[in-house]
């Protein structure tokens, strides 16, 4: 049976997740400036982030539109609205491909 | 911070490079910002202006964001960057 190096893997994504943090503040630093570089270092922040089998941090997988997985930033190209209806949610509306990302406000067991 | 074979396995796009010695006259003394990295190239910004550099061909002088200047290899460098995250090399010195 193959075992796994516990160690190696957990120093891979210690140095994959450095990685993510920085290209994707890099992108934030340089989308107005340059928007096709920008879009670059999210793409290649979230191969390395498959690569190393980890999710984006939290702060940054809002950034990435779920379904055409482009750079979106407030106020720039996506929209942020809070829903009452139904459960009350946010809804960020991505201005490239049109399609919504619903997260619900209420935790999970309250 | 603390140099070790892992330095490969680092993101290079935002530090600072300089090319120190090369098989191609032109690229010596080049330096600037790594603006985009593909599987063999790196991309510098040099005065405004892009230059692409074949890794394979160039030893960099990367200045990391915490200062620290590490020399490399380009050869060691050659893959793409979500690929080498998981390059290992042997100790080289």
């Amino acid at each position: 049976m193959k075992t796994r190096n516990r160690k190696a893997d957990a120093k891979t994504k210690n140095i994959a997740m450095r990685r993510i943090h920085t290209l994707l503040n890099l992108a934030k630093e340089t989308k107005n400036t340059d928007p096709t570089q920008a879009q670059r270092y999210a793409a290649i922040a979230r191969k390395v982030a498959m690569a190393a089998k980890i999710r984006l941090p939290k702060e940054h997988r809002l950034l990435i539109c779920k379904h055409c997985k482009n750079l979106i930033l407030p106020g720039q190209n996506c929209r942020v609205r809070i829903r009452q209806r139904r459960e009350p949610h946010v809804t960020i509306t991505c201005l490239n491909c049109g399609k919504q990302t619903r997260i619900p406000l209420k935790k999970k067991g309250s | 911070m603390k140099v070790s074979p892992d330095v490969v396995r680092y993101e290079f796009i935002g530090t600072e490079a300089k090319i120190a010695r090369s098989s191609q006259s032109s690229y010596v003394g080049v330096c600037g910002k790594v603006v985009d990295e593909t599987k063999n190239t790196f991309t510098l910004l040099d005065k405004e202006k892009r230059r692409v550099i074949i890794k394979d061909s160039a030893v960099f002088h990367f200045k990391f964001p915490d200062g620290t200047i590490v020399e490399i290899d380009g050869g060691l460098l050659v893959g793409r960057p979500e690929d080498r995250l998981k390059k290992t090399i042997r100790r080289l010195w």
